[in-house]
């Protein structure tokens, strides 16, 4: 039997003060997919993301991994097939574009190799040749993050992703804080990269434009509901209309 | 119209009165208390003295007789060359000489058995510079506690900083005996603390250096914590989600961002430790502050001067030096 890549399965969180950020949500995501999820703030994108990487615990149901299901002990084989794009970059602003893209590929380094700083040459090569592949100049790979520009800090997000090698990559609103032609190229950027080295991408955004260029299949979700899961290019003008109304 | 509401509330009510009269009341009672009329009787007196109105003030006295004794700095060592063992004539320390000078001496006539005054000549032998190396020696003593003191609190604040921050912290137990550690050492102050050293380690460097450095310990370990704590969450979150561990977290997500900080905050601690330094002497703690009190002491105002300048000096230099090192290590670390 093929199992799909990432399955979630029932996954409910309720906040603080009943604020439901997700109510009975399954999705399953298969290889080499590139999905959307859209919704209006609030509806639980990031929610679902977050628990996704273990940040946010659920209070019900099971989100597997090839089978493997999040609450057994294979969190490390699982961790290191998961890699995820954030919105605010989440980078060291201090350290170098190089050193930045390297954290990426962390725990496959040895304890005193971290603590002395010593890191393989392999890795490196590794961390130049993406930084080619998201499109910064090699030149500048000792550069500190802080003086990148917006597009470019998301570029060396993207590139941390890459590194280890994922299965799949979770992107939570990786465009909301960049203008629109910034966005278009960051997203085909990941588009790109995706189909070629054969990863799935989960990403939520909420511009519906993007999403219908960006994404193989689109799901819609409104206060922690899915409302809608189909191709992108089956998408009707109804199907927002839950969306956004 | 305003209603009762929106009204402005006045500035003052009976209750500030109530306060104002309350604190007033308590500062006359602690006036008496705390001698502090006897200062304003004596700065009355001084004030008198210099604009000629009144004779005699014992305080502008005793500060016109201590500042003519502490001018000029006295530089120079003096030692009578019948002291010195095996002193050798031919074979002088550089740049010294030697001074023929009159002493006035009282003695016992052992025939009419009453004290004669006599004078009589003394050779001493004069080092130009003998005091001011003297005080080099023990300032640079006083560095050396500064900088093993801040060494040690550098050494003990860094696990105290990471079992203080509240997100990194095993568990809720060891986070607060850590904390209270944290303020048990910065609650105590070294002068305090140094005399518990002198009976530890006896007198000399090594109990100051320890005051200080657990004392400081304290300090850095506060700031460090609470710079963990304040650090930018989303490059730890990136790193959580890749499931690191919380050591590796700390060194490459948060270390990089609270760096400069943390330069900031060990300078500090340094050139603080370097102005303590000087004081802790006066309690058993070595350095330049025992060579202060024993001249204080025995009234050698003109060795207090040459060793307040010192001390001047050093502290300023230092205190350079310290800006500019911040400047260009928080302008190009990584």
């Amino acid at each position: 039997m093929v199992y799909p890549l990432l399955k979630i399965d029932s996954v409910s969180k309720t906040y603080s003060g009943n604020v439901i950020a997700l109510n009975n949500v399954n999705i399953s995501i298969s290889d080499n997919e590139i999905i959307a999820i859209l919704g209006p703030s609030g509806s639980g994108k990031s929610t679902l993301i977050r628990t996704i990487l273990g940040l946010t615990s659920l209070d019900e149901g099971n989100i597997y991994f090839r089978n493997n299901n999040f609450k057994d002990k294979n969190y490390k084989i699982i961790r290191n097939s998961i890699a995820t794009i954030y919105q605010d970059f989440n980078l060291v602003s201090r350290s170098s574009i190089i050193k930045n893209i390297m954290l990426g590929d962390i725990t496959k380094i040895s304890s005193w190799r971290v603590l002395f700083n010593l890191w393989p040459k392999e890795t490196q090569d590794k961390a130049m040749d993406i930084i080619e592949e998201v499109g910064l100049n090699s030149i500048d790979f000792k550069k500190r993050v802080e003086n990148l520009s917006g597009g470019q800090q998301q570029r060396v997000g993207v590139a941390r992703a890459l590194i280890g090698a994922p299965d799949i990559i979770l992107a939570d609103e990786p465009v909301s804080s960049l203008d629109p032609q910034t966005a278009t190229d960051i997203l085909n950027l990941i588009r790109e990269t995706a189909k070629k080295n054969k990863i799935s991408v989960l990403c939520s955004l909420h511009q519906i434009d993007f999403a219908k260029s960006f994404a193989d299949r689109i799901i819609g979700m409104k206060e922690g509901n899915i409302m809608f899961n189909k191709p992108a290019k089956n998408i009707l003008k109804f199907d927002l209309n839950k969306l956004y109304k | 119209m305003l209603t009762n509401n929106q009204k402005l509330k006045p500035p003052f009510n009976y209750k500030t009165i109530i306060l104002v009269l309350l604190i007033f009341f308590i500062f006359i009672f602690s006036f008496k208390r705390v001698g502090m009329p006897d200062v304003v009787d004596r700065l009355y007196e001084v004030t008198l003295d210099t604009i000629g109105l009144k004779d005699k003030s014992k305080i502008a006295d005793g500060l016109s007789r201590i500042s003519n004794e502490m001018w000029p700095p006295v530089i120079e060592t003096k030692k009578d060359i019948n002291l010195i063992l095996n002193f050798d004539s031919s074979n002088l320390p550089m740049y010294s000489f030697i001074e023929n000078q009159k002493v006035q001496l009282y003695e016992t006539n052992i025939e009419t058995l009453e004290l004669e005054y006599i004078e009589e000549e003394v050779l001493f032998l004069v080092e130009p510079l003998g005091y001011l190396k003297v005080v080099i020696i023990k300032i640079i003593e006083s560095i050396e506690i500064a900088f093993w003191a801040s060494f040690i609190a550098l050494i003990f604040s860094i696990p105290l900083a990471y079992y203080s921050a509240k997100n990194y912290a095993p568990n809720k137990i060891i986070y607060y005996v850590s904390r209270s550690i944290v303020s048990g050492l910065r609650a105590i102050p070294e002068l305090i603390s140094v005399l518990f050293m002198v009976l530890a380690f006896g007198f000399g460097p090594a109990a100051g250096i320890m005051a200080l450095g657990l004392h400081s310990a304290g300090f850095l370990g506060k700031f460090f914590a609470e710079d963990i704590e304040n650090a930018d969450k989303g490059p730890q979150d990136a790193l959580k989600a890749l499931g690191s561990s919380r050591w590796r977290i700390v060194k490459e997500a948060v270390l990089p961002q609270v760096m400069p900080q943390y330069i900031a905050y060990i300078l500090y601690i340094l050139d603080r430790n370097l102005r303590m330094a000087t004081v802790i002497g006066l309690v058993g703690g070595g350095g330049i502050g025992q060579e202060l009190k024993g001249r204080f002491d025995l009234f050698e105002y003109g060795h207090v001067t040459t060793i307040i300048l010192v001390i001047f000096i050093v502290v300023f230099i230092f205190d350079q030096i310290s800006a500019k090192l911040r400047n260009k290590l928080i302008g190009n670390s990584s």
